[in-house]
């Protein structure tokens, strides 16, 4: 089923490693958000390629809509907008879609903009699943990064949470700041034992042309080593493991039930669709990518339209389903005209125990995740 | 004979840089051989390589008319290469000519390879004619450096012509002198055939070209000629003069210079040095100075995919035929496969024979490390001659080791005597002499191993002297030497084509410095590589490359693909320039990086 992720691209201020797109003026939010609004009425499968057979089904409102099952408000921070803001967007999906009964609705949300009345009006409007951006609950950390919150407010975001009833919670955490293994897992046990059910731990990249790359480029020792990061994130998933939380993709780990369905959608190759600056599109074999800037965005200029050949779709499949636990399927891969199972480095990572396999997937050992670039490459045709 | 009168055959002999192709262009404008709309920067440097360089490696003889007190003169100008891996072809090509005209830069004075060039003219009979140029920068010297040209080179250079090549100031000067102070040739037309071949190149359509300067007799179309070292035979189908590009003429008689045609299909039939005589009437001996060019520097030459085998033969097949010099023999390496190992007259040489196949024929080479030729006497009584370090006999099985020698020159100011006797000390070279030639230069001489002279000296050299010494050399024979094989060992298998021959001396230091080299290069792996280096079965080094722990792309924010696949085509990209010595890969450029290890040790 249809997937559908939305952009906010407004934050208080910019994260000092974000490189995605995201702005501090708010002045510009009004505007954006009635085009955004005008981008999902506009959603038009004749702009799409043809044959798309998504699955129509009668709404609640009695008309023919396409369903989707996951709606994912990711940003920028999300949860900087009002009431009014996510009501209007919230009123269009509904009229321009049909929202199965069991979706998914994910917000981001940043500790310090979480209040008690937002997430009332969150479960309000349906949102069933928050994913807070603690990163760390080190506030000297958080002061480095460029953080606005306090590692106190984190835990109290978590509370809110759990008051307003959000049975499935997501953290973001960063690896690859200053903490040990140990100073690390200790902030992990604080999260899961607020009762979080999700947690995504990404390994911090130091992007060119941010404050961070500037920063560090001077002074490397600012930051620990590729190794001690890995080290970190190795006693981590062995924790999380041990905790109940399963590493179903590179940098996820969820209590069983509570893996991201959205997220999933981009690994497995579901189609979804993606509204709002710099949004991307994957609707059967074709990608899109909206305008990263608000003129362009405005004027519906698309940054990327492409529909991909059968090397690219081979070679996008495995590099997807070795990033999580589907795996990549034999089958398709023979159907796209590539045997796998002939590839020589199979026979050996699967000798070594680095991937293994059943009647028709193959699977990147989690233990392995850490290098999947390196194994995807050799596994291509 | 009012004609060979009128004649002045000159080449222009410089220290690098000094500016010899731009007077070159100046002259060749002044006479009105070519319109300015027609000239290009620095003309006779026909190769693009060369223009880049600022080197010229092609010599490109160009005719000229030039009208002096109402006589109209022919100026046959014979442009010279510039670089030690060059001299003999510089040595014909001064043969060829009655005057030379010796370029000193103004600012900087007399360089290795003013002196080195002035005296090869000397020893060639050569009237020299000095001539100061740059003096349109700030800090031109012009009479100190002609002070310092009569003090040094020991020749009269008070009246030299004070010019601006790139400016223009003065050229007429230049053209008046060359005809006023150089000899018209000598010879008779009516004599025996008697030609010196100066150098050659391929035509598609007409074969391989001599190109020659006449000392007696004639030659024209119809002929049949001789080469008097090589044997062979031909008729002769064209011959011409450049003005500067190739023009036809009925006949070339004594004194003049240009080209001959004979349907040659081998450039190799034809030797740079060789005299050409007529069948019928031959005269009775050659012209002096003829030597067989033999390469001092050799590598191996592998493509990066290895199915390019096939092009790249074609590769050196077709630059082969432009250059006689250029040695090659398949090779094969455990570690890169099929490929050729080549000979090259000097590094320069090898730099530009390997750029050129990257970049005309659009291959990606791996080159290994250059070496030089040993003559390895083995403990049977028999000498065999190799520059593959993995093609050495067991060590039981040598006698002893020569390796090829350089008798070298240094130039330098005095400051850096010191720097430059320690930098020669380390490359095992033997003092021989220090002369003062003025206050503020010196000129060393030493005797060292050519093998040291490939490995990392001109940088060394230059970064020692911020740049202010120059080197010229001259091969000097072999000497018996303490050498030994390095090997390195990735993951306990030896790699061929790591392998090097240093003298035992070095051996430990060299290890050492390649092992932390590669340790440095080669990426990690899925499992721990120990990188050894050995002497035989004696381990002198070890590195470890740890395994491989992160190599993951980790967002794949709000399904944005792209950044992930990106990433991924730079990995299939790197891959590509992988080699896999047994379960080991490693990136291509690890095999040149023995070359420059010094740069880091430091």
């Amino acid at each position: 089923m249809l997937g559908v992720y939305i952009h906010i691209p407004f934050c208080q201020r910019k994260c000092l490693y974000c490189a995605f797109s995201s702005f501090v003026d708010l002045k510009e939010k009004d505007r954006y958000i009635e085009a955004l609004k005008e981008e999902i009425e506009n959603f038009n499968y004749s702009s799409y390629p043809k044959n798309l057979n998504l699955p129509f089904e009668k709404g609640e409102d009695g008309a023919q809509k396409p369903k989707i099952d996951t709606i994912y408000i990711g940003g920028g921070t999300p949860s900087l907008l009002d009431e009014k803001d996510l009501t209007r967007i919230f009123d269009t999906l509904k009229e321009k879609f049909n929202i199965d009964a069991d979706s998914e609705i994910t917000l981001e949300c940043n500790p310090n903009s979480l209040t008690y009345e937002k997430a009332v009006f969150y479960r309000k409007l349906s949102i069933n699943r928050l994913s807070i951006g603690v990163q760390s609950l080190r506030d000297e950390q958080l002061k480095f990064i460029g953080r606005l919150h306090s590692s106190a407010q984190a835990l109290e975001a978590i509370d809110i949470a759990k008051k307003t009833g959000f049975t499935n919670i997501s953290c973001d955490m960063l690896i690859g700041l200053s903490s040990s293994s140990d100073q690390f897992i200790e902030d992990l046990k604080k999260l899961i034992d607020k009762g979080i059910t999700h947690i995504s731990t990404y390994m911090l990249q130091v992007e060119e042309g941010t404050p961070l790359a500037k920063m560090v480029s001077a002074k490397p020792h600012l930051l620990p080593d590729d190794d001690q990061s890995v080290e970190v994130y190795n006693k981590t998933s062995e924790f999380l493991k041990n905790n109940g939380f399963l590493r179903y993709e590179v940098s996820n780990f969820a209590k069983r039930g509570y893996e991201s369905k959205h997220n999933i959608k981009y690994w497995s190759g579901d189609d979804y669709v993606g509204f709002g600056l710099s949004a991307h599109s994957y609707i059967k074999g074709n990608r899109y990518a909206n305008a990263n800037n608000f003129a362009d965005y405005y004027a519906g200029k698309s940054k990327l339209e492409e529909k991909l050949s059968k090397k690219e779709l081979i070679e996008e499949h495995i590099m997807l389903g070795l990033r999580y636990n589907g795996g990549v399927s034999i089958e398709y891969l023979k159907k796209l005209g590539y045997k796998i199972e002939n590839n020589e480095n199979l026979a050996y990572f699967t000798d070594k125990n680095i991937i293994s396999r059943d009647q028709n997937r193959i699977y990147l050992n989690p233990d392995f995740y850490g290098i999947n670039n390196f194994i995807i490459v050799k596994l291509l045709p | 004979m009012d004609r060979i009168k009128k004649i002045r055959n000159f080449c222009i002999v410089a220290h690098i840089d000094h500016g010899k192709s731009t007077l070159a262009d100046r002259l060749i404008e002044k006479t009105g051989t070519l319109a300015k709309r027609d000239m290009q920067d620095q003309l006779l440097d026909s190769m693009d390589l060369e223009r880049e360089k600022g080197i010229t490696i092609k010599l490109t003889p160009t005719r000229m008319l030039y009208t002096y007190e109402g006589e109209e003169y022919e100026l046959n100008l014979i442009d010279t290469p510039g670089h030690v891996d060059f001299t003999y072809e510089v040595s014909r090509s001064l043969a060829a000519c009655e005057g030379a005209i010796l370029i000193v830069d103004a600012t900087q004075g007399v360089e290795a390879q003013t002196l080195a060039n002035a005296y090869l003219a000397i020893d060639n009979n050569l009237d020299i004619l000095p001539v100061i140029n740059k003096i349109d920068l700030p800090s031109a010297r012009p009479e100190e450096v002609k002070k310092e040209i009569e003090d040094v080179v020991g020749i009269p250079a008070m009246h030299a012509p004070c010019v601006s090549a790139k400016d223009g100031t003065n050229i007429d000067q230049v053209l008046e002198m060359i005809v006023k102070e150089f000899p018209a040739p000598k010879g008779d037309e009516n004599g025996k055939l008697k030609c010196l071949i100066f150098d050659s190149y391929y035509d598609n359509f007409k074969g391989a070209i001599c190109l020659i300067r006449v000392f007696d007799g004639s030659v024209k179309v119809g002929d049949e000629i001789k080469m008097m070292q090589t044997g062979k035979v031909f008729d002769v189908t064209e011959v011409g003069i450049f003005v500067p590009s190739p023009k036809p003429v009925d006949s070339l008689k004594a004194g003049d210079v240009g080209y001959l045609a004979g349907s040659i299909k081998n450039i190799s039939d034809i030797a740079v040095g060789d005299t050409i005589t007529h069948v019928d009437n031959p005269c009775a001996l050659a012209l002096p100075g003829y030597k067989t060019v033999q390469p001092v520097v050799f590598c191996g030459v592998f493509t990066v995919d290895g199915a390019k085998y096939g092009d790249l033969k074609d590769a050196l097949e077709k630059l082969k035929l432009n250059d006689a010099s250029l040695e090659y023999q398949p090779e094969n390496s455990q570690a890169l496969g099929y490929g050729f190992r080549c000979g090259f007259l000097g590094l320069l040489h090898l730099e530009i024979i390997t750029e050129r196949i990257e970049r005309e024929f659009n291959l990606d080479i791996i080159t290994t490390a250059p070496s030089v030729y040993y003559h390895v006497h083995k403990t049977n009584g028999e000498m065999i001659e190799l520059s593959n370090p993995s093609s050495l006999p067991s060590p039981t099985e040598i006698d002893y080791i020569e390796e090829p020698v350089v008798k070298a020159s240094i130039f330098t100011p005095p400051e850096y005597v010191g720097a430059i006797m320690e930098l020669c000390q380390e490359k095992r070279g033997i003092y021989k002499d220090l002369t003062y030639l003025d206050t503020n230069r010196v000129r060393l001489s030493y005797v060292l191993p050519l093998g040291e002279i490939i490995y990392d000296f001109f940088d060394s050299l230059k970064s020692r002297t911020k740049g202010y010494a120059s080197l010229d050399y001259e091969m000097a024979g072999f000497e018996r030497s303490d050498l030994v094989r390095v090997d390195i060992l990735l993951n306990g298998e030896k790699c061929d084509a790591l392998s090097i021959i240093v003298h035992k001396d070095k051996a430990y230091s060299r290890g050492r410095a390649l092992t932390e080299k590669l340790k440095k290069i080669i990426p990690r792996q899925l499992f721990e590589v120990p990188i050894q280096a050995a002497i035989g079965s004696k381990i002198i080094a070890r590195e470890t490359v740890s395994a491989m722990r992160k190599d993951v792309l980790a967002k794949c924010y709000g399904g944005d693909i792209t950044r992930k696949r990106k990433l991924l085509e730079k990995q299939k990209e790197g891959k590509k320039r992988m080699r896999k010595i047994g379960s080991v890969e490693i990136p291509s450029e690890a095999f040149m990086s023995i070359l420059k290890l010094d740069d880091d040790d430091k």
